[in-house]
Order: C-alpha cells, then sequence, then structure tokens
C-alpha cells in the first residue's frame, strides 16, 4: 500500500470520508487513518516529478532558444540563469497564498482576496488567454517535431504548412481527450520519461561540449565564463524581451510549491522538492543552452531553417541520425507534459471562477462519468484549435514566434499580480517577523516589480515591429508613433509588433468581457478585501456556502 | 475469517449490474457490504483543493443514491458507504485492506471495450494486483 500512498492526493484531513448507512453498522471502528492510510502529500520524488515535468524543460528549450538567442546573442545562459530570479521570489508568494487558501482558481482567488473581485476577474482571465497563448505553440511544436521524428523534414521545415497544422490540430484533440476522459499515466511511467528527458539532454551537452572540445566543427566556440554576464546586453529592451523569453522555460515550476510534499517533519523540510526541481532545471538550462550555442555558434541556433526546431537542427549535429531521433522524442514527450499542464490548470482555474460566480455556472459542470471538468476543459481545446488555425491563416510561418513572444506578456502579469497580492493579503504581519519580511514581503514584491518592469519595457520593445523576430510584420497598421524611451528611440511608422498585440490585445479583451459580467451578475463584485488572520492560519470561504475551501 | 463485500460504485450501467450481485453475495455470507467511490484529481496541472471538493460532493450523492438502491433490492442489508480521495483501483484495494474485504465486486466495463483496452480498466488492474478475489459483473442487458 505504500506505493498507493505515495501517489495519494495530497488533500489533508480525513484518509476516508466515511459515511455509514443506517442498516447496520460497520463492524470495524471508525479511526480514520488508523491504519496509517495518510491521504495527505505527495512522495518526494512525485512532487519533483510533478515540479519538473510541468515546467517541461526539453519543450521549453525548443520552443524558446533559437529566439533568445536572436535576441540576446551568446548571453542566453545568462538570460536562462536571470530570469529565474523573479520566478523563486513569485513562487514564495504561491507557497504562502496556497498555504491559506489552496483554491484551483489560485492567482485568480488570491487577487480576489487581497486586492478586490475586479482586479481579481483581470487575473483570472490573465491565467485563461496565457494559457491559451502557449496552444498553438505546443501545436506547431508537435507538428514540425513528428514529421521530423520520422525523416520528413521537407514538411517539417515548413511550420504553418497545411501538414503541420494537421497534425499540430490533432495533437490539441488527443490531449483535449485525454484531460477529458481523465487519462493519467502512472506515476512511476512519468518519472521513467521525465528521467530520460533529462538523461538526453545532459547527454546531449556533453556530447555537444566534447565536440567542441575535441573536433572543433565550423562556427564553434568555446564556453567562457562571460556568457553568464547579463551586463552586456545591450539594449536593455533587448534583456528584457530576452528575459520574458526565458521566464517562460520556468512557467509551470510553480506547481512544485503548491504540492504538498510529504515530509517527516512539515516544518523543517518543506519544498524540498521544489528546492531540488529548481536545481535540476537551472542546471539543464544553464548547460544545454551553452553547449547549443558552444557546437556551431549562435548562427546556427537563430537561421531562418533552424529557429523554429531548434533542438531537431542541434539534435542532428550533434548525435547524427538515428541518435538525433531521441532528442526528438523528448521533445514530444514533454511537449505532451506540458499540454496537459496547460489545458488541466485552464479548466480547473474556469472551474474555480464558476463556483465563485464570476463567469457563468455551466464551467463548473463536472462530467457524471469521467469526473473532468467536462465542459471548460471541451471548450478550451475547441477554442484552442480555432486560434491555432487562425493564427496559421492570419501570420502563416510566425505562429511559433509570435505566440511565444506574446506568452511573456501574459505569465508576467499573472505572476506579479500573484506577488502583489501576498504582499497585500498578509500586509499586517509583514514586520512581525524577519523571516516573514523577506519571504512573504520583499521576495514577492520584488518578483512582481521585476515582472512589472519587464511588462512596461516589452511593450515599448515590440511596439516596433522590427524587434519582433517576425521582422517585417506589422499588425494594427493605423496606429502611428514616435517616441524615446530609456535612450531607445522608437519611431513606429505603421503598425505594432504582433506579439505586443497578441500579448497586450487578449489581456484587454479581459476589461469589457468584466464589466458586462459585473453588470449582468454583480454578485461576484460585491465583497470586499482580506488580509490575513496570521499566518498560518487558513482562510475563510472565497464565497460562503458554496465550497468549504478548507477542511 | 470476516470480512464486507467491497463494491466499487461509479454510476455507470456496470457497476449498477455490480451492485446487485454484490447485494446478494453479502446476504449469502450474511456479510456488510461497502460500496465505494474513489476519486482522484490528475495531480499534473497544480492545485485541486476545492475541485476534490466538487468531486467528493458528487460521490456522496451517488452513493447515497446506490445505497437505496441495495436496499430496494433487499431491505435487510447492511451497506456503509465509503468516499475515498484515491484513484478508483487504490481506493478498492485500501477499503478492502481496512475493511478486510471477503470479495471486491466491481461491474465489468463492457460499454467501453477501446478505452478499457487502452487505459486497463479497473477490473483488469484489479484482477492483476488485488490480494482477495474480485467478482467482475457484466452489465447485462437491461
Amino acid at each position: 500500500m505504500l506505493a498507493t500512498r505515495a501517489e495519494a492526493s495530497r488533500e489533508a484531513g480525513d484518509s476516508m470520508t466515511i459515511t455509514t448507512g443506517d442498516v447496520g453498522v460497520s463492524s470495524v471502528p471508525e479511526e480514520t487513518g488508523g491504519k496509517g492510510l495518510k491521504v495527505g502529500a505527495l512522495g518526494f520524488i512525485s512532487s519533483l516529478v510533478i515540479g519538473v515535468a510541468s515546467t517541461a524543460p526539453a519543450y521549453s528549450l525548443a520552443a524558446t532558444l533559437g529566439f533568445v538567442a536572436a535576441i540576446v546573442g551568446i548571453y542566453s545562459p545568462a538570460v536562462m540563469l536571470l530570469a529565474f530570479v523573479p520566478m523563486l521570489f513569485i513562487a514564495a508568494a504561491y507557497y504562502y497564498l496556497n498555504r491559506a487558501d489552496p483554491d484551483c482558481g489560485t492567482t485568480f482567488t488570491w487577487v480576489t482576496r487581497a486586492i478586490g473581485p475586479k482586479t481579481g476577474w483581470i487575473a483570472g482571465w490573465g491565467i485563461l488567454v496565457t494559457d491559451l497563448v502557449v496552444m498553438p505553440n505546443l501545436a506547431s511544436i508537435a507538428g514540425v517535431y513528428t514529421f521530423s521524428l520520422f525523416g520528413a523534414h521537407g514538411i517539417a521545415a515548413n511550420s504553418s504548412g497545411f501538414w503541420v497544422t494537421f497534425v499540430g490540430v490533432v495533437w490539441l484533440i488527443i490531449m483535449t481527450a485525454i484531460c477529458y476522459i481523465g487519462i493519467e499515466l502512472s506515476a512511476r511511467t512519468q518519472m521513467a520519461l521525465l528521467g530520460a528527458e533529462i538523461v538526453i539532454l545532459f547527454v546531449f551537452s556533453i556530447v555537444a561540449l566534447a565536440k567542441v572540445y575535441g573536433g572543433h566543427p565550423a562556427h564553434s566556440i568555446r564556453p567562457s565564463i562571460e556568457w553568464l554576464n547579463p551586463f552586456h546586453i545591450h539594449p536593455i529592451g533587448a534583456l528584457s524581451a530576452g528575459m520574458l523569453l526565458a521566464v517562460f522555460i520556468y512557467w509551470g515550476w510553480d506547481t512544485a510549491v503548491t504540492v504538498n510534499e510529504e515530509a517527516k517533519d512539515t516544518r523543517r523540510t518543506p519544498g524540498r522538492a521544489a528546492l531540488w526541481s529548481t536545481i535540476v532545471l537551472l542546471l539543464i538550462y544553464v548547460i544545454v543552452s551553452a553547449a547549443a550555442q558552444a557546437v556551431h555558434g549562435v548562427g546556427f541556433l537563430t537561421s531562418g531553417s533552424n529557429i523554429d526546431d531548434v533542438l531537431n537542427a542541434l539534435g542532428t549535429a550533434v548525435f547524427g541520425s538515428p541518435w538525433n531521433k531521441l532528442l526528438i522524442i523528448c521533445v514530444l514527450t514533454s511537449a505532451s507534459s506540458s499540454t496537459q499542464t496547460t489545458i488541466l490548470p485552464a479548466a480547473r482555474s474556469s472551474l474555480s471562477m464558476a463556483v465563485h460566480k464570476a463567469i457563468p455556472k455551466k464551467f463548473a459542470d463536472i462530467h457524471p462519468r469521467y469526473l473532468s471538468p467536462g465542459f471548460a476543459t471541451l471548450l478550451f481545446g475547441i477554442i484552442s484549435i480555432v486560434w491555432y488555425v487562425g493564427l496559421d491563416i492570419i501570420s502563416p510561418g510566425d505562429v511559433l514566434l509570435n505566440s511565444i513572444e506574446a506568452l511573456g506578456f501574459g505569465i508576467a502579469f499573472y505572476y506579479g499580480m500573484t506577488g502583489y497580492a501576498c504582499v497585500f493579503y498578509y500586509r499586517k504581519h509583514l514586520f512581525k517577523s524577519f523571516k516573514n519580511f523577506v519571504f512573504i514581503g520583499l521576495a514577492p514584491f520584488l518578483g512582481a516589480v521585476i515582472l512589472t518592469v519587464l511588462f512596461v519595457i516589452a511593450i515599448f520593445y515590440y511596439s516596433d515591429p522590427v524587434n519582433s523576430a517576425s521582422g517585417n510584420q506589422a499588425w494594427l497598421p493605423f496606429i502611428h508613433f514616435n517616441f524615446t524611451f530609456l535612450h531607445q528611440h522608437f519611431y513606429v511608422k505603421k503598425g505594432l509588433g504582433p506579439p505586443l498585440v497578441l500579448g497586450i490585445g487578449l489581456l484587454l479583451i479581459g476589461v469589457p468581457l468584466m464589466l458586462i459580467w459585473k453588470i449582468r451578475n454583480p454578485e461576484f463584485f460585491q465583497r470586499d478585501r482580506e488580509t490575513a488572520e496570521s499566518v498560518d492560519s487558513p482562510a475563510p470561504p472565497l464565497t460562503p456556502g458554496v465550497i468549504p475551501v478548507n477542511d | 475469517m470476516a470480512g464486507d463485500i467491497v463494491l466499487g460504485y461509479d454510476g455507470s450501467d456496470g457497476s449498477k449490474a455490480a451492485l446487485a450481485v454484490a447485494v446478494s453475495v453479502a446476504r449469502a455470507f450474511d456479510a456488510p457490504l461497502s460500496i465505494v467511490f474513489g476519486y482522484e484529481p490528475n495531480p499534473m496541472g497544480g492545485e485541486t483543493a476545492d475541485y476534490k471538493h466538487k468531486l467528493e460532493k458528487i460521490g456522496q450523492d451517488m452513493l447515497a443514491t446506490a445505497l437505496g438502491d441495495a436496499k430496494k433490492i433487499d431491505a435487510g442489508v447492511r451497506a456503509e458507504i465509503l468516499v475515498v480521495p484515491m484513484r478508483p483501483v487504490e481506493s478498492l484495494l485500501e477499503a478492502a485492506v481496512e475493511r478486510q474485504a471477503r470479495v471486491i465486486v466491481v461491474g465489468g466495463s463492457g460499454e467501453r471495450p477501446i478505452v478499457g483496452a487502452i487505459l486497463g480498466s479497473v477490473p483488469h488492474k484489479l484482477l492483476h494486483r488485488s490480494d482477495v478475489p474480485v467478482l467482475v459483473v457484466p452489465a447485462g442487458d437491461e
């Protein structure tokens, strides 16, 4: 039964909810949990697997490496390292807010409590659109790497071609179905897949570096400690755009903090899995990005034919056939866990918003057989497909880069909101101890401020279409302006960069939608801000009587 | 050798057929019946606390109906209902240990054979992992 317990849910409290029928009484005394049945938490390894698999390192690298290099040149490893700082700070906010209120609405619920329902609603919207923005990217990557796997490089090269889009759509359908039906890999299978992913990435790095030092491949460069120096990145706009891209590679890591790890002494070892997943991720990202640019130089990563499927190109260059397939397979398995960890939270956030009457009740529907939030899952899948195909038609060839560059806005927005919410919610307790001040106050606040600054600078940066990887493409051509910001001259002749339009546009659509909902269903918006009673006390239910959030 | 009859119930036709059989088995052995509903959201994808509460409510309602049905079949049945926050197979195995089960009764996944073949159905997994006998009841034609 130990394995069972290790896999069991994180829900604390009673081992079994026992309701005894009135005819005849159970012969076994009701000693819940008396047999050591602790349905309390996940084992260390399971927590670690969830944290790292949710972050999906192979997929994240495949999706960003080329674009980060295109913006910051040889300083990708520095950006990878630096981007973790706000992530770590925000994780502190996740940890403390989740402790008070473990609600699958996460940021939506917390911001609603701490800052107010309107802001909370928009934060929830932020989660949903951010999840939506990444879906075309996942689908494209899945399509491109599927064809690469079977050696159909001609088809894979055209990431907006019919066949790649077709496979991408099939991928989205399958992944939505998996989440709808509630199919799960066993903990052991997940562990094996993730283990393979990590091992392959490290082997790739070692082989790549061995080639660089042993054989001097064309354009190869030897690693230098300078690669870790972010102060060489100019202009500041490039640094922040690079950072926004790199924040994405850590996206999902926060689940490592919110999953409740089983520990002998929870006071002393909270988040051991989170700590270890951090180390694993940092090592992977810094080493792989360094090895990747060492092999054939930065130009190899950013060239037109490689930028979209950079790990495929690198795999071929480093491993040769057929071993390069290993890297492709690990991108695909990584993308599949990433797709799931996008659909599941999107559906659960909608469920939470619906339960608290912030969106129509229908979104909280649970499928009677599969027990998934069926309606929300299906709708999210359908919208993702429409969105993906639509983007492919509007901006052929640029779906990958537009979606990945736009993503940073959404992530920075709702992670930032989480950081501010934490400081607000616990504001009465920040100065009670040094530990409180650092972990509940300073860290979340700094994380939020860093993300806000990145967000604002990136707005200016991407306002000029030249700065987005799609280059000459400009959207909304009726917009003209011209200004200087931080010694940078921005001259927008006509139109904005697509990442800006997508990233900010989708967030802004939430404002009128929120106002419409407020007029029609004012109930959710009639609430006051809350502050924490104490650092350890659970929060009262957000919507009284609807759901007992805490036992 | 004591022991409950442990029944897995999820509201499907197969589990309804299994309920009828389990009630008669319970009577034959003069044993108490434990009706079990197991659920566990995928831990991938972050926080699930309030989602679980919702599922728990669904399970409670479903089992209350099942208990009513069991009494309709045999008014003298001694039955209790258990909502377990674990995956279906794990919850049945755990309940079997806790209740020192004589037998686990489940419905066959007859109505979705393909899904069962791909995923491994509950009865299939139980047959491999259970330490006590497993009785699989086909859904029947009604």
